[in-house]
């Protein structure tokens, strides 16, 4: 994890500062290295944890799961109940693999396309004047407006994206 | 990309496994398990021992409905549940329908009839009011 090999270096290259004024600076930086690096780990918590959550939900209710795709109106039945007992274990595994930061990048590209898959097909339901309940999050979700699944969805869209950017930032294999 | 189909692979192990356990509790058919479900003249060969649910919003009900069928909607659920379970009486079969094949009112009204009112013979019309129609123009 290139995260924790630039820390365990950093006591070494703190010894080649040769004027305190450069060792200070180099500890302040340090320091504004470890509050990103705890702050993205707080986002891969939450952003995990929302999947989690929503997966375990669904996963204990697949026929009602299968109902709320179906309401969609874009897949045959058959379909709708067979991804009603794969998509909840695929958000769960994903999450899992946040906390863990194994898999990460998989992790991190398959719930940006389910992410942008569902918004795009909420939005699509929505402009075709269909009143559906999104399912999302199981049967906490079933009274949930329009805007408030759009809402939620964009803000897990961006802390997919922000964490996007630490993987981009780290320069290296996040995992 | 090679991450990303290990997860894909992996969700599939437990999702499986679930399809499997869930096999008598959903038909990957149809929405309604037949059990639960019931056509026109199956319907209509119960005679006085059905009461008719139209599953509707108000204005559609207005407009037409079964003859003698009683309006419960989700929209004002806690009012007409009341009405309805007057004109009920245990033993006979409640027939549920809403506008059509697709619509999903009919089956989420049986199935707070069967969890919230522990009503056990209550089925979805096939086709719903659509198919009624059909048989009785």
């Amino acid at each position: 994890m290139a995260s924790e090999e630039q820390m365990k270096q950093a006591p070494n290259i703190e010894h080649r500062f040769e004027s305190p004024g450069n060792a200070a600076l180099f500890s302040v930086r340090r320091s504004a290295f470890d509050v990103w690096h705890l702050l993205w780990r707080i986002l891969d918590f939450i952003v995990a944890a929302i999947f989690i959550y929503a997966g375990v939900l669904k996963m204990l209710e697949p026929a009602q799961f299968a109902h709320d795709i179906n309401n969609y109106r874009v897949l045959p039945w058959t379909l709708s109940v067979a991804l009603a007992f794969y998509l909840p274990w695929l958000e769960i595994f994903c999450g899992l693999a946040l906390i863990v930061r194994y898999f990460y990048r998989g992790a991190l590209s398959l719930l940006t396309v389910l992410i942008v898959a569902f918004t795009l097909t909420t939005a699509a339901a929505k402009v075709r004047g269909l009143d559906i309940t999104c399912g999302c999050f199981g049967h906490v979700s079933q009274h949930w407006s329009f805007p408030a699944h759009l809402a939620t969805n964009l803000a897990i869209l961006a802390g997919l994206i922000v964490l996007w950017f630490k993987v981009a930032a780290m320069g290296k294999r996040a995992d | 990309m090679r991450q990303a189909l290990f997860l894909v692979a992996l969700a599939l192990i437990p999702g499986l496994g679930q399809a499997i356990y869930f096999r008598e509790k959903i038909s990957w058919r149809s929405p309604i398990l037949p059990s639960e479900s019931v056509n026109v003249d199956q319907a209509r060969a119960w005679g006085e021992n059905a009461i008719w649910v139209d599953a509707r919003p108000d204005d559609e009900f207005a407009r037409d409905h079964v003859p003698g069928a009683l309006l419960l909607n989700e929209d004002r659920w806690n009012e007409l549940l009341p009405q309805f379970l007057a004109g009920w009486s245990p033993g006979k079969k409640i027939v549920v329908y809403c506008s059509a094949e697709r619509c999903d009112l009919a089956r989420e009204v049986a199935e707070r009839l069967r969890k919230e009112a522990q009503i056990s013979d209550v089925f979805v019309l096939e086709g719903g009011w659509e198919a009624w129609l059909q048989k009785n123009r």
